[in-house]
């Protein structure tokens, strides 16, 4: 799976304006490893080669900006922006007459703790006219903020406040800012992976004071161990090694 | 189509144009020069300016409203029009983004490494 | 609503009076805790690096900021006690919110306060608005918290282990 990945990184003659150089070269199409078992998913090498010259002419347009442009082995289209380009980025893609992408279908973020940057913030998007999907992500941090999407697509209003009650991530000029789902006086941010799966507080009614108070979770049976590793991996190539066999003991010469 | 009159464009908010060929005409022509402020060398000019002349050739040529539509292959005439709009808006963005410097930052070492 | 105006505007004069008397001592050293320990520490570790500021660019810029929230917050008190019906008065009211501010007193990062400041104009949003409920605003009063006991025979006849 991970083989079939093709991805071009910016490489650091891009960088400059004159970007005649700019060839195939980039494409490192990294050679199909010969498979024992048959796949199921068909290839489909013309999607995948307009989604790879799309994502290479956005990189060209915004050397800026983009980072790093991937097309995944099921035929997305990935480009990887600064955190400062969100607003031109989605302008472009949204004016432009060969991108088109009108409609945000999606605004979330994914929590990965060993980043720097520990927050990735994706954005879904979907042009009608060509039928086709392109997906944008940037990074930050829980104090960064980012530029709000909001003057650009009207769908990003709620998603942002989805975005800032679950993970804490600030986007600067939103119209309207505050708690989506989680309760009035809720603290913490419930999607953060350091977030505990108990939540800090229980609530009840009490009789004596006549309304429903919160304490602090206790439980009464510690909280057990489960074992959470899926029974269909995702990722054969970082399957976690298998434990080791028990080294044979002394053998014992009777019995 | 002599005689025909175009009612409704079938979209919402979007009119039926009386005169596409002179909006469209001005469209591209401010698109052209709002792109005279972008450097030679920037393929954001350089892509744009090509996809323009090319429509603006087409205007020049067809006269017949149908037949245009067929060749520029890009929805109704009024569709067309909305996007000359959305185009010209985003040049004069564009000029103060300054899109085509070089990168701002390289993103940190392993930020788009996955799996983790 | 007048409760809105109450407490998002004030003068200039009011502004220069209420500053003579710093409500809140931010300057003290200390460590940061909870969600900004991480970020803040890692800010300190790459000082020369320019980070992009929420809306503070200086410390006293940040306090300003925390000196409003707390007018605004002290102004607030005697109307949420009314239209709440809280069994409080508003001088308790009152040391709730100081107590509340106290509490992040060591913070010293802007960027860590002004997040701070975000969050408690959220929650004096929606106290105004009476979004919030009885409930909720009681809440910052834990009055029906037992103190939970250390020592390991207490705990047993409580009859938890936790």
């Amino acid at each position: 799976m991970a083989a079939s990945l093709v991805r071009f990184v910016r490489g650091g003659f891009s960088r400059t304006l004159n970007l005649v150089n700019r060839s195939p070269c980039l494409v490192q199409a990294r050679s199909e490893a010969t498979e024992s078992k048959p796949t199921v998913r068909p290839k489909d090498p013309v999607t995948h080669s307009q989604l790879a010259v799309f994502g290479e002419y956005v990189a060209e347009m915004l050397p800026k900006y983009v980072q790093q442009v991937q097309v995944t082995c099921y035929n997305e289209l990935e480009v990887m922006i600064h955190p400062d380009g969100v607003v031109p980025v989605l302008t472009f893609l949204r004016d432009h007459t060969n991108a088109q992408f009108r409609n945000m279908i999606d605004l979330t973020a994914v929590d990965i703790p060993t980043r720097p940057n520990r927050f990735e913030i994706v954005y879904n998007l979907l042009s009608l006219r060509y039928n086709s999907r392109i997906r944008l992500k940037t990074y930050t941090d829980e104090l960064t903020p980012v530029d709000s999407a909001v003057s650009i697509h009207n769908a990003a209003n709620w998603y942002e406040r989805e975005v800032w009650d679950m993970y804490g991530v600030f986007f600067a000029n939103h119209p309207d800012l505050r708690r989506i789902l989680t309760d009035y006086g809720f603290e913490g941010h419930p999607f953060r992976k350091d977030f505990p799966l108990s939540g800090y507080v229980e609530v009840r009614y009490d009789d004596e004071v006549k309304r429903v108070v919160a304490e602090p979770v206790e439980l009464a049976q510690e909280f057990r161990k489960f074992d959470l590793n899926s029974p269909w991996e995702v990722f054969p190539a970082h399957r976690e090694a298998k434990a080791p066999e028990l080294p044979a003991g002394d053998k014992t010469a009777d019995k | 189509m002599a005689g025909f009159l175009k009612r409704t464009t079938g979209l919402v908010g979007l009119a039926v144009s009386n005169n596409p060929h002179e909006r469209l005409r001005i469209l591209y022509s401010k698109i052209l020069a709002s792109l005279q402020v972008i450097p030679q060398d920037a393929s954001y000019r350089k892509y744009t300016e090509q996809l323009v002349n090319e429509r603006f050739d087409l205007i020049k040529t067809e006269p017949d409203v149908e037949k245009l539509e067929k060749k520029m292959n890009c929805g109704q005439i009024e569709e067309v029009i909305h996007q000359a709009e959305c185009e010209l808006s985003l040049a004069r963005k564009m000029a103060d983004w300054k899109p085509w410097e070089p990168l701002i930052e390289e993103p940190p070492v392993n930020q788009w490494k996955w799996p983790v | 609503m007048e409760h809105t105006e109450n407490a998002s505007t004030y003068t200039r004069w009011q502004h220069d009076k209420i500053q003579r008397r710093i409500l809140i001592k931010i300057t003290s050293e200390g460590k940061g805790t909870d969600m900004a320990s991480s970020a803040a520490a890692r800010t300190a570790t790459g000082a020369g690096k320019v980070v992009k500021p929420i809306f503070s660019r200086d410390f006293d810029e940040a306090k300003r900021r925390v000196r409003d929230l707390y007018r605004a917050w002290y102004r607030e008190v005697p109307n949420t006690v009314t239209t709440f019906q809280l069994d409080i008065t508003a001088r308790q009211g009152r040391e709730k919110v100081r107590e509340m501010f106290d509490k992040n007193k060591h913070v010293t990062d802007p960027r860590v306060i002004d997040m701070l400041v975000i969050k408690g104009k959220m929650e004096l949003q929606e106290t105004i608005n009476v979004w919030k409920q009885k409930t909720h605003i009681m809440r910052y009063f834990h009055e029906t918290e037992v103190p939970r006991s250390a020592d390991f025979l207490s705990r047993f006849y409580v009859g938890h282990d936790p």
